[in-house]
């Protein structure tokens, strides 16, 4: 991503960071966890650095396709589940 | 005497009344409160299993588990929470039992950010960060997941499959914020190890050398 003007005259208070401390808070700032100064401090050294993106959007596409790993169950496979839980259930109410 | 007597079966009957009443009453809040989030529970179980016999199996234990303990359920707890708190617990008691269960070491969360950094740029200059793209992510994060350790797996499930924050996540598995932190970073490490591992055994590592060949002609 190409920094519009205006947010490279701000990244310019932004101190920079080097990619071992972009990596670092690799996770926090993908799970939204760093504070403000340190995520614009992350987003400028994206901005501007050549090794970094591609590892973080690699972690991203993998903490997509984690959210999309496990469906609900179908309506089928909930109403035959459920059926299945009552009947224990009942059957351990009734045995006490 | 017969009144006496009478009197005391009239005050028994009367409690055993009030008794069936509060169970029926308890039952009935059970059932309310926790039947919505079953699917939910359900794909958490199968999150955490990995094979849909053994969720089903967990599922019903889960909601034993739940009725048997439904008196220490707070009015303002959340049920979902705490159901899944309880499968949580249950399915760790299985892991146990079939004797996998491996102690979680408190890693360093950000020497695990540093890692995975590390080993996805030896993946890049080998190309097997393009192989992983090429390779059918679905299957080969499910397959990856299976192999987690039960409780980095846990960490990983809840927060990046669920979708929960650090401190749900917390409460669900009770322990510290921090460990759900170092134990989700390090299983994200890993999975993403696994990943390329199985980019590596699919071929696609000497594969990537060709196509870059070609595009530097």
């Amino acid at each position: 991503m190409i920094p519009s003007k205006p947010e490279i005259a701000n990244s310019e208070r932004v101190d920079p960071i080097d990619c071992e401390t972009a990596v670092r808070r690799l996770w926090d700032f993908l799970d939204g966890r760093l504070p403000a100064r340190s995520r614009e401090e992350v987003e400028t050294h994206l901005a501007t650095c050549e090794l970094c993106p591609p590892h973080f959007e690699f972690a991203r596409s993998m903490q997509r396709a984690l959210a999309a790993s496990a469906p609900l169950p179908t309506d089928g496979e909930e109403t035959r589940l459920r059926e299945r839980v009552r009947a224990a259930l009942c059957r351990h109410k009734g045995a006490i | 005497m017969n009144g006496g007597t009478d009197d005391l079966m009239m005050t028994q009957s009367a409690g055993i009344t009030q008794h069936a009443e509060q169970r029926a009453a308890e039952d009935s809040s059970f059932e309310r409160l926790t039947m919505p989030h079953l699917p939910a529970v359900a794909r958490f179980a199968r999150s955490l299993t990995r094979d849909a016999v053994r969720a089903d199996d967990l599922v019903q234990e889960t909601y034993m588990r739940a009725l048997r303990g439904w008196h220490t359920f707070r009015d303002d707890s959340d049920p979902r929470r705490w159901l899944f708190a309880v499968c949580h617990h249950a399915f760790l008691r299985g892991v146990r039992r079939e004797e996998v269960y491996v102690d979680a070491p408190d890693d360093d969360p950000e020497l695990e950010s540093l890692a995975t950094a590390a080993a996805h740029w030896r993946a890049q200059e080998s190309g097997l960060v393009d192989a992983v793209e090429r390779l059918d992510l679905g299957p080969a994060i499910d397959r990856a997941l299976g192999t987690l350790s039960p409780h980095y797996r846990a960490a990983v499930v809840l927060v990046d499959v669920e979708g929960h924050s650090y401190e749900e996540a917390a409460a669900v598995l009770r322990i510290p914020v921090g460990t759900v932190r170092s134990r989700l970073f390090r299983g994200r490490r890993v999975l993403q190890d696994l990943l390329f591992e199985f980019a590596r055994d699919a071929g696609f590592e000497t594969a990537r050398a060709p196509a870059v060949k070609e595009r530097s002609e």
